[in-house]
């Protein structure tokens, strides 16, 4: 009787998504931080109702190893609200959901095209080893994504305040201290996720494909990707490089990542397409 | 301008016969007589000749300040006063702890009574609403308060930031203590006079440094604040950009109030570091300024809707429409009782019930008389404000 109970409440949450999307855009045009203040509440209720879809998903589907494309979607938005709200109760970071629930509102959209339906996993993605393979990684790269959500805002913010434009829009960004420590917390949750993530896979890719490394287009982005993150981070813990660079770099760091994701997925042949 | 003098403003004016309640407001660029009276022209020259007696202006000046304004104006112009529509730095916060003040100590002195409380009251709801509903009270007007605001929107909070303060001067020294105030919990002096420093340190109950040693301070600080009368740079690039390095980077506001220059503008393009000259900060000041007389006029549209709504409590304060309610009410209660009797009232005659009915209206009307005559007569004696009020409130008259 439960049936097809995920799909519904996914759209339930796909459309407070959307309000609290349009919330945060408003608030700032009105230039009204309450409007803001209501759209946390919406990106919360849209959040728990997500996470009751994905409960069901999991009771009337089984464990679900989060393999196929809007999956994953699903999966990545659901870690970056998770991680935005938890942030958000820390930080005056309120208006950085002016970036992070539209994107999250893109995610759940293009999940919602195929979702649904059950899926016939071939014998090679049984096991536990995949699972968390993509759950690690994902929330990784959800990590980086909101550290490149915050990235942006501080380039935005920084450069009102160095051009001494700081009466109208300015007034609503948060403080660049504040977006800072989020990108320097995303980065460093986000890293040992990842590479974690990775190496769960290749473990799993040994016992697959008879090999740990194969140059296929996907691993090649990610590992570029994963280098740059390695190089950001050590300047940042290692070098104390803070504010303006970090914040450049996290954001080309998360399109190369981005690339591998997305793109590689698409068009390119790779080993790593399964459905 | 008038000032503080030795007499009890409020008993001079409870002296004037006609005055029913009274409320002195004086601040320093303004002085403001509130009175109910039973005749408001003779009240009118005898208040200005209260007035005129403890300024020390001459008349003609002083009728020139001046300006009267009877019923609902009055309170228009109250409700301007509270709201710091009418002060000379519009949206400025102290001017309603002054009517506060103002009113407490016309609550001890006894001379307000139904009319100016609730005008009172009434004025700190409109305040309050102006300064929720519009950005009136938003942006710093002042170029130590625009400081505070930028370096909130550097760092955030400003709790364990530490200020440097270069030189003294009566701007610097008032930004330093704006941004202690917002939390800025250590404070570093550095003057070209060692004794000077140590001295200022004392006040500020911080640390004096020696002046040439800035550039190795800049390591240590968050905020710096100079205002020396020195005629080339104190700061340079290169000093900032070596403490940047040293420090990790961690973000610099470098706040330059001297003319001719402090601080190296060069220093302002270094990442991570922001630097505001005294000209950066006046026109965040003007701008802000603008905007507030932009934000004025929601608020006299507010403070029109509450004067609309303080004629309506007016307007209710007439002895007829009052008696009238009081009559619909307990004719309503009877109603009601009635119809919640009609259940054992059925086997009643018809006659026995037109009985009851006759018996328990009497009984009504009885009960309602006496108040009714006593509040006629005493309209005719000018005192029924107080009654009126004391009628509503208790039997809740104004509750629809």
């Amino acid at each position: 009787m439960f049936y097809e109970m995920d799909i519904l409440l996914y759209k339930v949450a796909l459309i407070i998504y959307l309000l609290s999307s349009a919330g945060y855009i408003s608030s700032l045009l009105v230039r009204r931080v309450l409007v803001a203040r209501v759209s946390t509440w919406f990106l919360a209720a849209a959040f728990t109702i997500h996470t009751i879809s994905i409960l069901f998903r999991i009771v009337e589907r089984g464990p679900s190893p989060a393999i196929s494309f809007p999956e994953n979607l699903s999966f990545f938005a659901w870690v970056m609200t998770a991680t935005y709200l938890a942030l958000q109760l820390k930080t005056k970071t309120r208006v950085l959901g002016t970036l992070v629930s539209p994107v999250v509102f893109l995610l759940m959209i293009c999940a919602s095209i195929r979702l649904g339906g059950n899926i016939v996993l071939p014998p090679v993605l049984q096991g536990w080893l995949v699972p968390l393979h993509v759950g690690l990684s994902l929330t990784g790269e959800a990590l980086f994504a909101l550290a490149s959500c915050a990235g942006v805002m501080y380039l935005i913010q920084d450069n009102l305040i160095k051009s001494k434009q700081v009466k109208g829009f300015s007034r609503l960004l948060p403080p660049l201290m504040d977006l800072d420590k989020i990108n320097h917390l995303c980065l460093l949750w986000g890293f040992p996720l990842l590479t974690t993530g990775i190496l769960v896979g290749s473990i799993w890719a040994r016992t697959a494909w008879g090999s740990l490394w194969q140059w296929d287009p996907k691993q090649v982005w990610t590992l570029l990707a994963w280098l740059f993150y390695a190089v950001l981070l050590h300047q940042r813990v290692a070098l104390g490089w803070k504010g303006h660079k970090p914040a450049l770099l996290s954001i080309v760091a998360f399109i190369f990542l981005l690339f591998s994701f997305v793109i590689v997925g698409l068009f390119f042949t790779t080993a790593h397409s399964f459905i | 301008m008038l000032c503080v003098n030795n007499t009890h403003p409020l008993k001079e004016m409870m002296k004037i016969p006609q005055i029913k309640e009274a409320l002195y407001l004086s601040t320093c660029n303004r002085v403001e007589a509130l009175a109910s009276t039973v005749d408001a022209e003779d009240t009118v020259e005898r208040l200005k000749r209260f007035i005129f007696h403890h300024g020390n202006l001459s008349v003609e000046e002083m009728e020139r300040c001046l300006y009267v304004y009877f019923d609902h104006e009055a309170v228009r112009h109250f409700f301007r006063v509270a709201s710091s529509i009418d002060s000379l730095v519009m949206g400025e916060p102290q001017i309603l702890g002054q009517v506060k003040d103002a009113y407490r100590d016309a609550v001890e002195n006894k001379t307000t009574g139904v009319l100016l409380n609730k005008v009172t009251h009434h004025a700190f709801r409109v305040a309050k609403r102006v300064r929720t509903e519009t950005a009136i009270a938003s942006n710093a007007v002042s170029v130590s308060f625009a400081a505070v605001e930028l370096a909130k929107k550097i760092f955030g909070t400003l709790k364990e930031r530490t200020i440097l303060l270069i030189g003294a001067g009566e701007m610097s020294d008032l930004a330093a203590r704006h941004l202690i105030t917002h939390g800025v919990d250590r404070i570093m002096i550095a003057n070209r006079s060692y004794d000077k420093a140590l001295a200022m340190a004392k006040d500020f109950r911080g640390s004096a440094v020696e002046f040439d040693r800035l550039g190795e301070i800049l390591q240590d600080v968050d905020i710096v604040i100079s205002s020396t009368g020195a005629p080339g740079f104190v700061i340079n690039a290169q000093m900032v950009a070596a403490a940047l390095h040293r420090r990790k980077n961690h973000l610099l506001f470098l706040i330059d109030i001297a003319v001719p220059r402090d601080i190296d503008p060069a220093a302002g393009m270094i990442d991570n570091v922001y630097l505001y000259n005294i000209d950066n900060l006046q026109e965040i000041v003007d701008e802000n300024l603008k905007s507030r007389e932009k934000e004025a006029e929601k608020a006299e549209a507010i403070i029109d809707d509450e004067v609309l709504r303080y004629k309506h409590w007016f307007r209710s304060l007439e002895v007829v429409p009052t008696i009238v309610s009081l009559r619909e009410k307990a004719e309503g209660i009877l109603k009601g009782e009635l119809d919640k009797s009609l259940g054992w009232m059925q086997n009643l005659s018809p006659e026995q019930r037109k009985n009851v009915e006759i018996l328990t209206s009497s009984i009504l009307n009885k009960v309602l008389h006496d108040p009714i005559v006593a509040m006629k007569e005493e309209s005719q004696n000018g005192g029924v404000l107080p009654y009126i009020a004391a009628l509503r409130r208790l039997f809740k008259l104004d509750d629809g």
